[in-house]
């Protein structure tokens, strides 16, 4: 009886630790996002941190429109050459992969997503800025491409391979080509998984600093040419949070809050379009 | 997503007689797949071309003794690397050391069904989340808030209670080793938590079920039968956050007070790898002084990678397939 | 002396307004008497130090609004960075705190491949966190400084400190020292002054945009540091004069060359410099400076370019905006906190720039301000 007494306060304790682990967890989760928003949404409410550019010290007005189209065409290609990609490197893995190259490729993949960002920094830098002689938006999307790419052909892999071959093999018999099996009944079945994977890459790819600094560089105009240095949210929020001059402050934690809202609504849709496939 | 991962079933290699027929269309999408790979590998070598050769000057002039030296001295070109190693080993392991718990409880708590669930949708939102903030917002919250905090209340009360070690002695700034593992274990949290729910989602639901049967209690079941089940995915989980916090930079830096010495107090000032590159790297003039900050870059990049390499090792040992977090 | 020279600056802001470049046009918006040579459409990307930055982007901007079609993107991004940009023709002009060495003009293709010119003035103050001492009642000396930082003088009442504070009321605590983590020409001036003014300062450490730290904490960026000061009670660090200002912090009043205690101002940068006529990219230190006036810590920034452009549009707009920037620009500099170029600066500056060319002429056609 006394055993079974420890027993139950064992378990009652064992509850209330997890309970405590659980507030733990949602607690810097919790000050960090007021945070943000008490920083941030003076400078979003300032007129026109939407609709201008970059203006210094001493100019009124100003935002961060430059900045806002920078990430989204930065973002934009590099999920361009990304997804692509990845989807098809995933593809490859999961129909063809199970020999040592897709060893290899799924070793690189987990050491890439292991390596510090300024990595890729470099490497956007050292292959496009150093070889073009001059700093560009699409350097950066290539820099960021390569930092989304395990997390997308790691998500298409995984995917592809929850798909029942039974659908698979429905296909091949009816005598269709191994290729148009794969695109026309086993892609469309796991394009959730993909699609999730993409958008998730998105979102870490928006939030990165460092492969942007010697590859966009930055702009304080508005620029849309992307062989062209361009601005992005996270620079704004990099260079400006630490000037001593408080508008330029405000402007960068409105970027960054600005910055997770996008990502917030990213992970959002993500979970939305599962959600809807799982149906 | 990844929920299911458990029931993957892998694909058979494709019997030679579906080869047979011969398509034009297989051929050139074979071709697209295999060379998508290939650019992987590329990718991978200009990765390692990108880091080496930059860090040759430094490695040939100071060959071992990099990893061994105490002092950085950009003025009179001296570059010793074990300052960062060791401040870059000593957040880490405080970061995981405070996240693992935490993470391993929360995820007990998501991976549970039933009873609350309207609370673990909205927290593993929110945790997943946190995850997404970017790292410069995170540092600037802990250099205008947390330190603060650590210096007036923490670290005091440490000191206080706990004073008798080593760990735990001198005045504390606020800054340091302590505070710099608190941020990271905050930042790998999400990691730990998500790919340990994950690991425990895939404990067969049956085996939880007959240890409750047999009479056990809720704590007994986790630790008798859960644990047990799930301890190598966790145990990849904590690697794999350890990979995370090893190369984390911009907020380590604004809080760990960003000074070469090696020290058994906590509250002591320390540096980290990932911290020297981002604080020098702009401005460092020369060949060899670029060399040394190059090749700090590449021990960071070692050490992640071993790490890493491991804890795949033993998620893929635990579970046959690939957590899809990244 | 000093008059006659403004009297001259003037007199070639004159001249240069009277009689424009091949290219001359009456901008309409520049009012009417003016015949500026019009700058040619370009997109100029510039890169490097930090310290400068916001005077920068303030002139460029300027420029824009008066030139709309001219832009000029500059990010701060660090000297070394703007330097090792340069070199690699990744940028059109590079910014630092510290003007090219020997060693790294050669790397940039030879001696005379690069024309570098002081772009403004600033200087730095020691701010502290000392509980009842206001702005300019502490007093500091280069002995003291120097001790301060080297963690000779640990304490805030060590008697190096009391024996130049009568009458300030100095706390029984341990001083702390908050200094730059990252590179930074902030930190290339401090410790150029500190290697001038102590002998064991020059042994131990040197000079340098980073250095090995005998005492203290790093913090990333004067933001940063200022944060540190402010939170830290009984701390002290250097810190660029715009900080201290624009953030209300408390500074110390410092020994001047001359024995003068002055408090640092853009004023002081300017007496200081006003010292060292001969200034040039080999020779640019104008630290500790004579005069009764001069701020000790003080020191020019410099914007550099290729002396060969290969893009004559480029090369045109690119001058063109420089030779704005040490004249008209100079405006823009005392509102964050810089002091304007001396007059003589800006004379070396002009001629400096003449020497750029593209396929053998010269960009610039103005005459020169004898």
């Amino acid at each position: 009886m006394n055993r079974l007494i420890v027993r139950i306060a064992v378990d009652r304790l064992v509850t209330g630790l997890i309970a405590i682990s659980v507030a733990l967890a949602a607690i810097p989760v919790i000050i960090l996002l007021l945070f943000v928003v008490i920083k941030g949404v003076p400078g979003i409410l300032a007129s026109g941190f939407f609709t201008q550019s970059f203006h210094p010290y001493g100019v009124p007005g100003g935002g961060v429109l430059n900045a806002i189209v920078g990430t989204l065409e930065i973002v934009g290609i590099g999920s361009l050459l990304a997804v692509p990609v990845g989807a098809l490197i995933g593809i490859f893995l999961s129909e063809y992969g199970r020999n040592q190259i897709g060893d290899t490729v799924r070793f690189i993949s987990d050491v890439l997503t292991g390596l510090p960002s300024i990595a890729f920094g470099i490497f956007g830098y050292t292959v496009l800025v150093a070889t073009l002689g001059h700093f560009s938006a699409v350097s950066a999307s290539v820099a960021l491409a390569v930092l989304m790419l395990p997390v997308i052909l790691r998500a298409t892999e995984t995917a592809l391979l929850l798909v029942p071959h039974s659908l698979r093999e429905a296909g091949l018999a009816l005598g269709a080509p191994r290729w148009r099996v794969t695109m026309e009944v086993i892609v469309p079945a796991a394009l959730g998984g993909i699609v999730t994977g993409a958008l998730l890459a998105m979102a870490r790819a928006a939030g990165e600093t460092a492969p942007l600094l010697f590859t966009a560089l930055g702009n304080d105009y508005l620029q849309t040419n992307p062989l062209r240095p361009m601005g992005a949210l996270a620079l704004t929020v990099f260079r400006n949070a630490l000037l001593p001059y408080s508008n330029l402050q405000d402007q960068a934690w409105a970027a960054g809050l600005l910055l997770v809202m996008l990502v917030a609504l990213t992970n959002i849709l993500a979970r939305i379009y599962v959600r809807r496939i799982q149906r | 997503m990844s929920r299911a991962t458990a029931e993957v079933i892998p694909a058979p290699p494709v019997a030679k007689s579906h080869r047979r027929r011969f398509n034009a269309g297989d051929q050139v999408f074979t071709g697209l797949a295999y060379a998508a790979a290939l650019l992987m590998i590329v990718i991978a070598v200009i990765f390692v071309i990108a880091l080496v050769i930059p860090a040759l000057p430094a490695i040939t002039s100071f060959g071992v003794g990099f990893l061994t030296g105490r002092v950085w001295d950009p003025v009179h070109l001296r570059f010793g690397a074990l300052p960062a190693i060791y401040g870059t080993l000593v957040t880490s392991a405080i970061g995981i050391l405070l996240a693992f718990p935490i993470g391993l409880g929360a995820a007990l708590f998501l991976a549970e069904e039933g009873g609350l669930s309207a609370i673990r949708g909205p927290l593993s939102f929110a945790i997943e989340l946190l995850a997404a903030i970017p790292s410069v917002v995170i540092g600037l919250w802990a250099f205008f808030i947390l330190t603060p905090i650590m210096r007036s209340i923490v670290d005091p009360f440490l000191n206080h209670t706990l004073g008798f070690l080593p760990f735990f002695r001198g005045g504390a700034s606020g800054y340091g080793y302590l505070t710099a593992g608190v941020v990271l274990a905050i930042m790998v949290l999400p990691i730990m938590t998500a790919l340990s729910r994950d690991v425990i989602r895939a404990v067969p639901r049956a085996l939880r079920e007959a240890s409750l049967a047999l009479g056990a209690t809720n704590a007994e079941s986790i630790w008798s039968v859960v644990l047990p089940f799930a301890r190598v995915g966790i145990t990849g989980a904590v690697l794999l956050s350890l990979g995370r916090a090893l190369g984390e930079t911009i907020a380590v830096t604004m809080v760990i007070g960003n000074s070469p010495n090696i020290s058994a107090s906590l509250f002591s000032l320390g540096y980290t790898l990932p911290s020297v590159i981002a604080n020098e790297f702009t401005e460092a003039v020369g060949k060899v002084y670029q060399g040394a900050l190059f090749e700090l870059a590449l021990i960071l990049a070692l050490i992640t990678i071993v790490v890493n390499v491991l804890a795949r090792l033993l998620i893929w040992r635990f579970k046959g397939s690939e957590p899809s977090v990244a | 002396m000093k008059r006659i020279l403004v009297g001259l600056s003037a007199s070639a802001a004159l001249l240069l307004a009277a009689c424009g470049g091949s290219s001359t046009a009456t901008n309409p918006s520049t009012g009417a008497a003016n015949t500026i040579p019009t700058p040619p459409a370009a997109s100029l990307t510039g890169a490097g130090a930090t310290f400068p930055a916001p005077f920068y982007t303030a002139a460029f901007y300027a420029y824009n609004q008066k030139y709309s079609q001219v832009t000029v993107n500059y990010q701060a991004v660090g000297s070394g960075a703007g330097i090792q940009q340069l070199t690699a023709k990744t940028v059109d002009f590079g910014a630092s705190d510290v003007p090219m060495s020997a060693s790294e003009l050669t790397a940039a293709g030879g001696s005379d491949a690069v024309v570098q010119i002081a772009s403004t003035l600033g200087t730095e103050g020691l701010a502290y966190n000392l509980q009842g001492v206001s702005t300019g009642q502490l007093k500091l000396t280069p002995d003291t400084i120097a001790g301060i930082f080297l963690g000779s003088i640990k304490k805030w009442n060590d008697p190096a400190l009391a024996a130049d504070n009568s009458g300030v009321s100095l706390p029984n605590a341990p001083i702390s020292v908050v200094h730059r983590s990252d590179g930074s020409g902030t930190t290339y001036i401090f410790t150029d002054y500190l290697s001038s003014v102590n002998a064991d300062w020059k042994s131990k450490v040197a000079k340098g945009k980073s250095v090995n730290w005998p005492v203290g904490q790093g913090a990333k960026g004067n933001e940063a540091v200022a944060t540190t000061i402010k939170n830290t009670p009984n701390s002290i660090g250097y810190v660029e004069l715009a900080y201290i200002l624009q953030t209300n912090m408390t500074q110390a009043s410092l020994k001047n060359h001359d024995g003068n205690f002055v408090v640092p101002s853009p004023e002081g940068a300017t007496a200081a410099a006003s010292q060292f006529l001969a200034v040039n990219p080999s020779q640019f230190s104008i630290v500790d400076a004579p005069g009764k006036d001069s701020a000790p810590i003080s020191g020019y920034s410099w914007l550099m370019l290729y002396k060969e452009q290969t893009d004559k549009t480029k090369g045109t707009a690119a001058v063109d905006l420089l030779d704005w920037m040490v004249q008209d620009g100079q405006q823009y500099a005392t509102t964050v906190h810089y002091a304007k170029l001396p007059a003589t600066m800006v004379r070396n500056d002009i001629n400096s720039l003449k020497t750029v060319t593209s396929g053998g002429s010269t960009l610039l056609n103005v005459p020169s301000p004898s």
